[in-house]
């Protein structure tokens, strides 16, 4: 069972109030569609350095001797880049009020007096999961 | 009688824009407005249709100001893109600004888009200045329609914008200066330092680092319709003018290399999704300065064609979450989640979007990014080509898969809102069609191919198995990354928080300097007032004790000391005299 349909008022949003659109889709956030989605990318991650090995580049840079020399390259920086975020975040995150100007807008500040503002308050300010 | 053929068309969406700033602010001139804010870049459009089908490059309106000679309007190859792209992108915003009722909106909208389309008809500097100038204060008011935590972000945006104009004037003059007095704008060069002076001017407006802030200050403060109308012109107007002028500069691969890696590691630790788009887009257009740099033909038809598609997808990108904040009063991802369930032909426009920008084959960059890449392989350029790549799957990261990603999915946030107003969701379906037409494999990009200004000895084929599989790989291996570090939790956590970027040195230490100095001002005003009041008090005392009735001038003295002080005198200008003769 998902972690949304558990929530009692999440089912009652479900029934109510998802677009008639959305509802076919829904199972993209069913937890067991999102725990097996990782296979899908690593399918597509074998077919192609396969068919990378059989279609080489036509103008090679001195790396791409490794078969799936990209995929290597593209795990590489998008881990790298991710795992940097939380020193990164350590150094450079202050306060929201750092500069005293009001900061971004949001539901509680939010300059735009015609937005409609029909949501719920987030359980949780803070952080999420 | 008015010659509509010898007028500058982006001058018609200005006075258009003055009109509509004049109109009273009743509902009948809301919709005159709306109507103006469509029908006006249409106009100018098909205007320069006109023009460019009289002769490929087509000159008009030149005059001699003051003894310079100005031509106000050109329309070449490289023009001719930039004049359709903005007038496109004028159209699609207009439609999604139309359920906003707001006079400043429209005609600040509309004088910025008419100043952008002008500038890039300019065809010498002082009219490219005059509009480079008009671009930044009409744009201005887009930021301050924000709110007031949007003031001092639209007062940094303004004066920044204004101080590279006058560096452009400056260099401009120069320029003219070693040339003869010639203004004509077009290739420059670092030869000169009027050349180096143009250059800066050109990199404050397109983001180079550490000339960038001004971007992510004021984009995600501005209103939500403004955000998008100032991502569309601005940084796309400053790389029209590094391409006219600068194309092969070597230190613009460098510039923009560096341009497409460090808003990577921003935009992942940043919450605002709007400030997010505004690293991205910094981003991209490292991409189109690199592409400037390496010049040749390849490289500066993919700079041409990323530059359209760009205007498109990134708008897109801007247009949904605009949308979204429309509808939740937020854009801070900690805030969002889940949104798909409320607005599923949002998210399916993002995602498009996300995908355009991120290459994937049969989406819009897919085609464009990959001939600037391509050029930089030909020239064997590795580094660059591998910051490049690099800088590649932090796209995927941010846009590809941050934005979309934290907004539609993720936890659901418990959100029930209204799809997009319906205005909203026709620009934004506009700019998806687009973003698939212009990378369709059968006819599509040809029509971009059509417009590139540079003549290829073999146009490029983008639809290969080598480039399908190996770009493939590249977004495969990012996605999977995201999942796998989603998964075991290694992914951080979206948090609330103030990322302070380089604008902290005048933020808020140059903040902090300017109030000391003035503190230690004031205190050293006070102490040399002080002795100045105590100085001139005890050289008046001794004054007063010397020459009042009472002081010891007034005394009695013996007759024979004047004697005595002349006859002294007379000696010292005596001895004087003879050391000076001899």
């Amino acid at each position: 069972m998902s972690k949304d349909s558990a929530n009692p008022d999440v089912q009652k949003h479900a029934a109510d109030d998802i677009h008639p659109a959305a509802k076919p889709f829904l199972f993209l956030v069913d937890e067991k569609f999102k725990r097996n989605f990782l296979w899908l990318p690593l399918v597509g991650i074998v077919i192609t350095t396969i068919l990378g090995v059989m279609h080489p580049l036509k103008h090679p840079a001195p790396w791409d001797i490794i078969p799936g020399s990209w995929a290597v390259f593209g795990f590489l920086a998008y881990s790298f880049i991710v795992l940097m975020a939380r020193p990164l975040f350590k150094l450079l995150s202050r306060d929201e009020s750092y500069y005293g100007e009001g900061g971004l807008p949001d539901p509680y500040v939010s300059a735009e007096s015609h937005a409609e503002t029909n949501h719920a308050k987030p359980s949780k300010a803070g952080d999420r999961p | 009688m008015i010659d509509l053929m010898n007028i500058n068309p982006g001058l018609w969406i200005i006075l258009a824009g003055l009109v509509c700033a004049l109109f009273p602010k009743t509902d009948a001139t809301h919709y005159i407005r709306k109507f103006f804010l469509i029908a006006a870049p249409v106009f100018a459009g098909w205007l320069i249709f006109q023009m460019h089908s009289v002769a490929p490059e087509y000159i008009r309106g030149v005059l001699t100001f003051g003894g310079i000679e100005l031509t106000t309007l050109r329309i070449d190859g490289l023009s001719l893109v930039w004049g359709y792209l903005f007038c496109l992108a004028g159209l699609i915003n207009g439609i999604y600004g139309l359920h906003e009722k707001c006079r400043i909106t429209d005609s600040s909208a509309l004088i910025y888009t008419g100043a952008a389309v002008a500038g890039v008809l300019a065809g010498d500097m002082i009219t490219l200045f005059i509009f480079w100038e008009l671009t930044a204060i009409s744009s201005v008011f887009l930021v301050w329609k924000g709110g007031e935590g949007a003031y001092a972000a639209g007062l940094r945006y303004l004066a920044i914008h204004v101080f590279s104009g006058v560096l452009l004037l400056a260099g401009a003059v120069m320029v003219a200066q070693s040339r003869g007095g010639d203004f004509t704008f077009d290739f420059i060069g670092l030869n000169t330092p009027g050349g180096w002076l143009m250059m800066i001017a050109m990199g404050i407006k397109c983001g180079f680092p550490l000339l960038h802030n001004w971007m992510q200050d004021a984009y995600p403060k501005a209103s939500i319709t403004g955000t998008v109308i100032l991502a569309s012109f601005t940084t796309k107007f400053a790389i029209y003018a590094l391409a006219r002028g600068f194309e092969g500069v070597d230190i613009l691969i460098w510039i923009g290399v560096v341009m497409t890696c460090f808003p990577v590691f921003f935009a992942v630790v940043e919450n605002d999704l709007r400030r997010v788009l505004a690293y991205s887009l910094n981003n991209q257009l490292g991409f189109m300065v690199a592409g400037i740099g390496i010049g040749g033909a390849l490289a500066m038809n993919g700079v041409v064609g990323q530059v359209f598609v760009h205007v498109i997808f990134k708008g897109l990108l801007f247009m949904s979450i605009g949308a979204v904040m429309y509808r939740t009063g937020t854009a801070k991802a900690s805030e969002l989640g889940g949104l798909f369930r409320s607005m599923p032909f949002t998210a399916v426009l993002c995602i498009i979007g996300a995908g355009s920008i991120a290459a994937f084959p049969l989406l819009a960059a897919f085609v464009t990014k990959a001939m600037i890449l391509a050029a930089a392989l030909e020239e064997h350029l590795w580094v660059p080509f591998a910051m490049m790549l690099f800088a590649s799957a932090g796209v995927m990261e941010h846009s590809g898969i941050k934005v979309p990603h934290f907004t539609f999915f993720a936890h659901d946030s418990g959100r029930r809102v209204k799809e997009a107003p319906w205005n909203m969701l026709v620009a934004m379906s506009l700019a998806g069609i687009l973003c698939i037409v212009l990378a369709w494999p059968w006819g599509g990009y040809e029509l971009l191919y059509s417009m590139m200004p540079f003549p290829m000895e073999e146009a490029y084929k983008p639809y290969t198995w080598d480039h399908v599989v190996f770009q493939l790989q590249l977004l495969f291996a990012a996605i999977f990354a995201f999942t796998l570090l989603k998964r075991y939790g290694v992914y951080p956590a979206e948090r609330r928080a103030e990322i302070i970027d380089s604008d902290w040195v005048y933020r808020r230490m140059g903040l902090n300097v300017a109030l000391w100095s003035s503190a230690m001002w004031d205190r050293l005003n006070m102490q040399v007032n002080r002795l100045r009041k105590r100085t001139f008090g005890h050289v008046g005392q001794k004054l007063y004790q010397m020459f009042s009735p009472a002081g010891a001038m007034s005394e009695a003295a013996p007759s024979g000391l004047p004697a005595v002080i002349v006859a002294g005198t007379l000696l010292v200008t005596l001895i004087v005299i003879y050391v000076l003769g001899t």
